[in-house]
């Protein structure tokens, strides 16, 4: 059972993260709750959660986490999974390869991934769900940033390494620059790599996806 | 049931026949094997030491993987003692 359509909610901005793994499980969970985090500190009502339904998570296995970003209180707040997801980025870039990253995203929504490739090499591997693709952003994170490797907070545990510290704060602000879904003043504030995400604003490549599908 | 004597000796068993489609797991693959055939001496040290039973080893054919459930674990790639298996990133292939 779905809840597509049980809620009306205009305002509802829905990321999904996808990472790889145990490795890769706190980079995920930085961008949502840095993205969550900047968002609450402008007054919106925010979620931030990561995904059960992947786990057991073992070593390269696809895993997500989901942030919920809304200017009115957010009533499918029990819903589990993002259903409709108006960004999705991915921490690991062979993940569009062979997995349904795109499945269910509303018209116009942006796709960000970490990769050292063009915006349109990686276009070639996306197979489902490409229609409602709006624009696609590719970060160099991990010559920005080191990724953090730790299993503090992981599966709702206290967490205490701080929230983006490594390429977490990279994809986050890739996502800010493309969608402007939170000031980037208020993602500074929120994340510990400053630099690195500064860094990002500028470097990220974003590409509009139709381009793409005429191209190819 | 079945009765001792039929137990294969040292609990080794022929190479798995069936596959399980309900647990795909090609996609989990970051970095894919590739053999270079001038360099493999057919001693089949990673067909025994693949995890997962993704190699396929033939008298007369060149060693292949088993790319629908390879997992790029990499472990072909430690023990092989000549190094003829390295791991290629899975984005340089567009299959």
């Amino acid at each position: 059972m779905t809840a597509q359509g049980l809620f009306q909610e205009s305002g509802l901005k829905q990321i999904t993260v996808w990472a790889r793994g145990v490795y890769q499980n706190k980079e995920a969970r930085d961008v949502v709750v840095a993205l969550t985090e900047a968002a609450a500190l402008e007054g919106k009502f925010v979620q931030a959660w990561e995904n059960y339904v992947d786990l057991p998570d073992r070593i390269y296995v696809p895993v997500r986490a989901y942030g919920k970003i809304s200017d009115q209180e957010i009533e499918s707040r029990y819903v589990y999974e993002n259903e409709a997801p108006d960004i999705v980025a991915l921490t690991e870039e062979t993940l569009v390869k062979g997995v349904d990253i795109l499945s269910g995203i509303k018209p116009g929504a942006v796709l960000v991934i970490n990769t050292k490739r063009t915006p349109e090499y990686v276009f070639k591997f996306l197979k489902n769900g490409v229609e409602n693709l709006g624009t696609i952003v590719t970060v160099d994170a991990d010559s920005l940033a080191k990724s953090i490797i730790t299993l503090s907070g992981a599966e709702g545990a206290t967490d205490a390494s701080g929230i983006g510290k490594g390429t977490g704060a990279v994809l986050a602000a890739a996502i800010v620059k493309a969608t402007g879904i939170v000031k980037f003043d208020s993602l500074l504030q929120v994340v510990a790599n400053k630099n690195a995400a500064k860094k990002a604003f500028e470097q990220a490549t974003v590409v509009d996806a139709k381009t793409l599908v005429k191209a190819g | 049931m079945i009765p001792l004597e039929k137990i294969p000796f040292a609990g080794t068993v022929p190479s798995p026949q069936t596959e399980n489609e309900g647990m795909i797991t090609g996609n989990w693959r970051t970095r894919r094997p590739i053999l270079d055939v001038d360099k493999c001496t057919d001693c089949r040290i990673c067909w025994i030491s693949c995890p997962d039973s993704c190699i396929n080893v033939s008298d007369t054919a060149p060693l292949t993987f088993n790319l629908k459930y390879c997992k790029g674990c990499g472990i072909c790639n430690e023990v092989c003692p000549v190094g003829a298996i390295s791991l290629v990133p899975e984005l340089d292939f567009e299959d």
